[in-house]
């Protein structure tokens, strides 16, 4: 049955709903665009406060969190990053109307000050309590409130806490468990009835036998908002995003896997299904997995319940079992290509690039809009309870996000189009620039003066917010060592710029890689010339005149 | 007459699509001999003869004690060689529950043609259908199956899926189109692989079963007998919201109905294509000779955790997920469960040995002879009850174990024996 929902309206309305525009927490300053974004310590501070979250079908939700001090509303919680051994302070000031407190579950003598509680100190309505301990042992841990927990954790008193190694950022725990740093990733389960939220709201009663979740958020959103970037300006007290981003295994370049830690604070156990691969289980509640023995007692899952108060942490690697590629290893040919006339895009809105193959990019039906940049894959990594698979009543919602694969060496983009600075045209079109192959974009040198073979080639589509720009050539000479330099067009000065120095390209196929100089946008077009990089290959040379051959000429990127 | 033979026949009639067996495709050429593991991070084994699978997705009706028929969607096989339009008028409003078990090889690719015949009783919803492999391991997009980041099947379309497994085990497939709701409405099924390591009979301890559920090396995963389970519920409301033409509020789940293979109890132990369960083809009886290494493979598609047992005989999990249990330093990570926990979208595969026949046990008989019954069931006891109705029923079957060994040998994953 077709729920179609207007999200970008509901979405609008959502944010009509809610007055206070948040000012930044400080976490987020430098907060990368994807990823665990972590707040430093050892030493916190956190309010409890309320604040309103909004949801993918529009609706807005009365939520408690622990908010950074010096900062807006936000739920969850920070992320608080320690080492291990760190003397940790936590202080807490308390801006709700009943007591609160904070435990964590997983650290052993937790001392402070503040108003004797049941499980811990607590700070009174208007009050303060401080919290202090020594960062145990590695691993991925929540906090949350000791207080009227059955209330105030489903309210959204809750955060993860992340232990580090001391001295190795990219350990989860051990040598046996290093990772990406950059691909570091915390999936904080939870769950809401908005019943409870809006009888607290109102001042009305709530019966918890009567628990009915209707939303299902990691990192405090709802897909399909777990897409979107950490920090983005529409989702103001909902800083934490949840895409995944890896890329193709690679024992030299890329030969690290990512980290997921994940985090259930809600009051249901979640099975999570990652779709396109197997995630590896290495720790449970913040403890190694092993043997009696001592030994490795990993294992691979395509579905793992975490359950109420649990974390698990998985080691993620995307390695392309069979590297389906349209020129090396071709998919058999009745299935590469299929006939999207007989096909559906669900809803004309789709992630598909249109090609069976990763890195590829294929001609989708008119009028189906793609989200997808290069070629890249995506795949929902999402609760196989699928009733916490929506937005209370609308599918393809609630406890999602995506798993995006980018190509191996990122995006790649050909030159669309050249031109002759210097010299004359012999023979070949900048469709023999697409790949490294027989086929050569050819140029006689000028005969007079220095001889010289001066021409560029155009790139178009280059998306906004693209970084690591590299050029890469390939080509050969009709003599000997013939000094070569790469230029890229500074579009805000209008003059190319040469990028690194001169090599020499002979009479075989030689490549010259450049990297764009920050900061790179300034070599990325905008306005009419939106999204165009124009790279010049200039070659000069002998008395007598020459020929360059230019075989490839490839722009290679990773998408924002 | 085997099933595949039919197939291959392209003689499918129409009573015979509920027959129940795994569906074992057809083979292109002959069965070659066994393909070595692989080193990771290069490219896999060439592959061996292909299978082709052809199924068809539709809507129909099951049969639970106690109420009416019950409105689903769900898959089933048809012959290859059909068009669309004989397709359409053959099988269009005959789904089965749960769809047919899928019995595919490692290393040996798999095209699985998917047609979407329509729904005869919603003639005004017109979803499309994928079949999502669940588990596959690093799947080209366009084959996993999501409609949101691939492509889907419309009513009278066919599209092929690709497959080339490398890793055996236990796994399942659904549709992936509203899946919150087609999964419920009946779209699931298992397909397993077999590793390449079958046909040897040097790696069995017992020197007699050529079968194991993976590449284990040492013969300890060696079965005589294997059984495809999969758990479900059903949540009535939906289902009669769906015939109705009515929304269902997803997030009110709440099942009626506990099921294995889309039966409950005692429906489950009747035998494969049982006439009077046209919708439902696939039993979950177990029937073991004593001394049998009986192989579960189980999976979950519904939306609840389970909690399963099989009282009086010891369980050892294997595998989970369609992974040896063993560590990547070869450490045996294998282990026992009295109860077995299974969430939505996990698999286990569990070895029992079926234990001597006890003539001072109970003792029941069938057209096999005299058995012992023992219970495979959810320790969950509101899921022993069809709707609350009294007595046995819901996710539950028996394991009967013989007195002598009057089983002859499995032909078919989950075979029955009348």
């Amino acid at each position: 049955m077709r729920k179609l929902i207007a999200l970008v309206g509901a979405m609008v309305v959502a944010m009509a709903l809610v007055p206070l525009p948040a000012p930044v927490a400080r976490a987020q300053a430098a907060a990368p665009k994807q990823g665990l974004v972590c707040t430093g310590g050892p030493s916190f501070d956190l309010t409890a406060r309320s604040g309103y979250i909004e949801t993918p079908d529009g609706n807005s939700v009365l939520m408690w969190s622990y908010a950074p001090a010096q900062g807006g509303f936000q739920s969850p919680g920070p992320v608080l990053c320690v080492e291990q051994g760190d003397e940790v302070t936590v202080r807490l000031h308390n801006d709700l109307a009943e007591p609160v407190s904070i435990v964590f579950p997983g650290q052993l003598a937790v001392g402070g000050t503040g108003a004797p509680g049941l499980l811990a100190k607590e700070a009174p309505a208007g009050g303060d309590a401080t919290y202090t301990f020594t960062a145990g042992r590695p691993g991925t841990y929540v906090y949350e409130s000791g207080s009227d927990p059955s209330k105030q954790v489903e309210m959204g008193l809750y955060g993860a806490l992340v232990v580090r190694p001391a001295g190795h950022p990219d350990y989860a725990y051990d040598a046996a468990t290093r990772f990406d740093p950059k691909r570091e990733y915390l999936m904080l389960l939870s769950d809401i009835d908005p019943d409870l939220h809006h009888a607290v709201e109102t001042g009305g009663t709530y019966d918890f036998t009567t628990l009915r979740n209707r939303y299902f958020a990691i990192n405090g959103r709802q897909f399909p908002d777990t897409l979107q970037n950490n920090g983005v300006s529409w989702l103001p007290a909902q800083p934490y995003g949840a895409l995944v981003r890896v890329k193709s295994y690679d024992a030299t370049g890329n030969p690290l896997p990512a980290l997921i830690r994940m985090a259930n604070v809600g009051a249901l156990n979640h099975p999570f299904h990652p779709h396109g691969n197997h995630v590896r289980q290495i720790a449970q509640d913040g403890r190694p997995l092993r043997t009696p023995d001592g030994g490795d007692a990993t294992g691979e899952h395509f579905g793992r319940t975490v359950a109420s108060g649990q974390t698990q942490d998985f080691l993620f690697t995307w390695k392309d079992q069979d590297s389906w590629d349209s020129q090396g290893n071709p998919l058999p040919a009745s299935v590469a290509s299929p006939d999207y006339r007989n096909l559906t895009f669900k809803d004309g809105d789709t992630w598909s690039s249109g090609s069976a193959y990763l890195g590829a990019k294929g001609t989708l039906p008119v009028g189906t809009a793609s989200q997808n940049v290069c070629g890249e894959w995506y795949f929902p990594w999402h609760s196989h309870a699928l009733n916490e698979f929506t937005n209370f009543d609308a599918g393809f919602g609630g406890m999602a996000t995506l798993l995006r694969v980018d190509p191996p060496g990122g995006c790649a983009a050909v030159a669309a189009s050249s031109s002759i600075l210097a010299g004359t045209p012999r023979s070949g079109t900048v469709a023999a620039l697409a790949t490294a192959d027989t086929a050569y974009y050819q140029v006689d040198s000028t005969a007079t003066g220095t001889p010289a073979a001066d021409w560029s080639g155009g790139f178009a589509g280059v998306p906004t917010g693209a970084t690591g720009l590299t050029v890469t050539y390939t080509g050969r000479n009709s003599a000997a060592a013939l000094p070569t330099t790469l230029w890229a067009w500074k579009w805000s000065t209008g003059a190319w710029v040469q990028l690194g120095a001169a090599a020499d390209v002979g009479t075989a196929d030689a490549t010259i890689t450049r990297t764009l100089p920050a900061p790179q946008t300034d070599f990325l077009g905008t306005g009419a010339n939106q999204g165009k990089v124009r790279v010049r290959v200039l070659t000069t040379g002998t008395a007598t005149g020459f020929l360059t051959q230019g075989n490839l000429l490839r722009l290679t990127y990773d998408a924002p | 007459m085997r099933r595949r033979d039919l197939l291959k026949a392209g003689a499918l009639a129409a009573g015979l699509v509920v027959g129940g067996q795994a569906l074992e495709g057809t083979a292109e050429g002959t069965m070659e001999g066994t393909v070595e593991g692989t080193v990771e991070g290069t490219a896999r084994a060439v592959p061996g003869p292909a299978t082709r699978i052809a199924l068809a997705g539709t809507d129909g009706y099951i049969t639970i004690p106690g109420r009416a028929p019950v409105y689903i969607f769900g898959f089933l096989a048809v012959p290859p060689a059909m068009s669309i339009a004989e397709l359409t008028a053959a099988y269009k409003g005959k789904a089965q529950h749960v769809a047919p078990v899928l019995d595919l090889g490692q290393d040996r690719d798999a095209y699985i043609t998917l047609t979407n015949l329509g729904l005869v009783g919603r003639p005004d919803l017109v979803d499309s259908h994928t079949i999502h492999w669940h588990g596959f391991r690093t799947p080209a997009t366009v084959f996993d199956g999501v409609p949101e980041v691939s492509v889907s099947v419309p009513i009278e379309r066919q599209f092929t899926y690709f497959y080339r497994p490398h890793d055996p085990g236990t796994y399942m497939y659904h549709c992936h189109f509203e899946d919150v709701e087609h999964v419920q409405m009946g779209m699931t099924g298992i397909v397993f692989v077999r590793p390449a390591q079958d046909g040897s009979t040097a790696l069995d301890p017992l020197r007699r079963s050529t079968t194991y559920a993976y590449n284990d090396g040492d013969g300890s995963t060696a079965y005589d007998r294997h059984f495809a389970i999969l758990l479900n519920e059903i949540e009535e409301r939906e289902h009669d919201a769906d015939e109705q033409i009515q929304e269902f509020v997803f997030t009110d789940y709440d099942p009626q109905y506990y099921t294995l293979n889309g039966r409950v109890y005692p429906q489950t132990v009747l035998p494969n294509g049982h006439p009077s369960l046209p919708g439902q083809p696939v039993s979950s009886l177990v029937q073991v000779n004593p001394g049998d290494r009986a192989l579960l493979r189980l999976a979950n598609l519904g939306y609840e955790q389970h909690a399963m047992q099989l009282p009086g005989i010891p369980m050892k999990v294997v595998g989970e997920d369609a992974t040896l249990r063993r560590s990547p330093s070869g450490a045996d990570t294998s282990y026992p469960a009295g109860t077995l926990y299974i969430g939505p979208g996990e698999a286990r595969d569990v070895l029992f040995t079926a234990p001597p026949f006890n003539p001072s046990a109970r003792v029941s008989t069938d057209a096999r002879g005299s058995y012992n019954t023992y219970l495979f069931k959810n320790r969950d006891f509101r899921r022993l009850s069809n709707h609350g109705a009294p007595g046995l029923g819901g996710m539950a079957t028996e394991v009967r174990v013989y007195r002598g060994s009057p089983l002859p040998s499995q032909s078919v994953v989950g075979e029955t024996y009348a």
